[in-house]
């Protein structure tokens, strides 16, 4: 399956061009404030306490006073870090070990992968993240790192159950008589034919690390310095009770709009990846 | 064009159980001459498969093993390839195809993507080269419309287009042995005397040896030149198919042929006699 195929098959996918339009928006907002344009007075209360919005502060102020649109689009550049480096990362990983796992079923390549998963997902998550937390201090990265750590096993699961089944399929030891390497193999026709499990487990990763964020953020484990929407809707919390939505809202939905638009591509591209959707 | 002889003696197959090991291909010998055909013959489970997953060294590994025996392709002893050997040998000297057409191509990828492949792989051509020689070769097996068949999934095939497709696939490099594993089982009368007939004639055409395994004593008599007949492991009979089928010396090969059902059998005895009766 080529670039331009898939391409042509999501061209023809409302959903998914929505979808993608959303995320392309978020990813040049996500840009501007890397690249210093946006979002950068995201720390500095210039306002009074809960201002409406206005032509001023397009998103009102908070209860100190800081700008809540430039804070909502600093966040737009945090989201982007943990969702899409949490997802990506951890799929790969599940995906690779996952696989070696499957292929190599009941060596010990399979019995070391099978208990270092085992051993981390019997540790409860947020104490694992604590525990990795307090363990980098300082470290801006110690979130990503324990996210990464725990969010690879299910996708490993998967992706070596389907392996073990597609090991055994035809097409492999037809791959194998017509003098394919063991290594190709499973490159080229094992795991693009679980490419199905690795688009999804990517769309709920990112969702999960988002999530996972928002309650990190709000334990005090998350975000340390910058912003994020977690920050803010814990920050919301106090101005909720008070009557005050301006927080709450920007923050929500934000993170409603990227992750519809995230999963609206990922299910549209589930199915420019499907050759069984192919129609002549 | 000289082709090597494929020649096996004594080989034996061993597989390795819970209780113990058993020999499950029992000292079977015999030699494939290029643009012949060889079938070889036995109800399920009698190591027809075995046999010739040992000669395209495809074993599980772990599972079964080859004890004794020689193999030689020419003046390449077989029982000593390396795994790296076996890579180099698969789908250029020797090739094979299977069963079950259905599951045999990628699903993921288009026919041409898959021949593509192969050919580049064993011929080192450029892309284009290659796009040309499957295309080439689509055309030599009947294929009128191969660009279009190129650009398909298997999916949107039929069971007989893509056995087809994997003979194409099989012979795109020329191999001298092509072993054949019950390749028309899963595809219908008709379509499974096309599949054959380009079989037999691609292998005459190009010096092929092709070792057709089946338990169809029809396909047999049809496109072999000589056959052996093989029951738990050990070979009971080989002979020219003529012989074979004129006067079978093994009491087993005369069951055999004597549970071919025919027309006039069941007036006789009201439905044909199974094979266990007979034993």
């Amino acid at each position: 399956m080529t670039g331009v195929q898939i391409w042509t098959r999501l061209k023809t996918n409302r959903g998914g061009l929505a979808g993608l339009s959303i995320l392309v928006v978020f990813l040049l907002l996500a840009l501007g404030v890397w690249l210093g344009w946006l979002g950068q007075d995201w720390s500095r209360a210039p306002g009074g306490r809960w201002e409406p919005a206005g032509s001023r502060f397009w998103f009102g102020t908070n209860v100190v006073g800081q700008d809540i649109f430039q804070r909502s689009m600093y966040s737009v550049r945090t989201a982007f870090e943990i969702g899409l480096l949490v997802s990506l990362v951890s799929t790969l990983l599940g995906a690779a070990l996952g696989a070696l796992a499957g292929w190599y079923h009941r060596s010990w390549v399979d019995r070391s992968i099978l208990w270092l998963k085992g051993v981390l997902d019997s540790i409860p998550f947020y104490l694992f993240v604590a525990a990795v937390a307090f363990a980098l201090e300082g470290y801006p990265w110690a979130m990503h790192v324990a996210m990464i750590a725990t969010f690879w096993t299910s996708t490993a699961r998967l992706v070596r159950a389907e392996v073990m089944k597609i090991k055994g399929r035809e097409f492999v030891l037809a791959a194998r008589a017509i003098g394919l390497p063991d290594g190709l193999t499973l490159q080229r026709h094992v795991l693009p034919n679980t490419s199905h499990i690795l688009l999804v487990q990517a769309s709920l990763s990112f969702v999960a690390a988002i999530k996972t964020e928002v309650v990190l953020s709000f334990l005090g484990l998350g975000v340390k310095d910058g912003v994020s929407w977690g920050l803010m809707l814990a920050e919301s919390t106090q101005e909720v009770l008070a009557g005050h939505f301006n927080n709450f809202l920007a923050a929500t939905l934000m993170l409603f709009t990227l992750l519809l638009g995230f999963n609206l591509l990922v299910d549209a591209l589930q199915d420019a990846f499907d050759p069984k959707q192919v129609t002549r | 064009m000289n082709r090597p002889t494929l020649s096996v003696r004594d080989l034996v197959v061993v597989v390795h159980g819970r209780e113990g090991s058993r020999r499950i291909v029992d000292g079977v010998g015999f030699d494939l001459a290029p643009a012949k055909v060889l079938g070889l013959v036995g109800e399920s489970g009698s190591g027809k498969s075995t046999i010739a997953k040992a000669l395209m060294g495809l074993l599980q590994a772990g599972l079964c093993t080859v004890q004794a025996g020689r193999m030689t392709l020419g003046q390449t002893n077989l029982a000593a390839l390396t795994e790296k050997g076996w890579q180099k040998l698969r789908g250029r000297e020797m090739s094979m195809i299977f069963q079950e057409p259905l599951t045999c191509l990628d699903p993921v990828f288009t026919v041409g993507q898959q021949l593509v492949a192969v050919l580049r792989r064993h011929r080192h051509l450029s892309r284009r080269e290659a796009r040309d020689a499957a295309a080439h070769l689509l055309g030599t097996i009947g294929f009128a419309d191969a660009l279009d068949l190129l650009a398909s999934y298997p999916h949107q095939l039929s069971g007989g287009m893509r056995q087809r497709i994997m003979l194409a696939m099989a012979m795109g490099c020329d191999p001298a042995v092509l072993i054949a594993d019950e390749p028309t089982s899963a595809l219908d009368v008709t379509t499974q005397a096309q599949v054959l007939m380009q079989l037999t004639a691609l292998g005459r055409e190009r010096q092929t040896a092709i070792l057709l395994i089946t338990h169809d004593l029809g396909v047999v008599a049809q496109y072999c030149d000589h056959a052996l007949v093989i029951r738990e492991g050990k070979i009971v009979e080989a002979a020219p198919v003529r012989k074979l089928f004129e006067a079978p010396t093994h009491p087993y090969t005369r069951s055999l042929l004597a549970a071919v059902p025919t027309i006039r059998a069941r007036r006789h005895r009201g439905s044909p006699r199974t094979l266990a009766d007979q034993l």
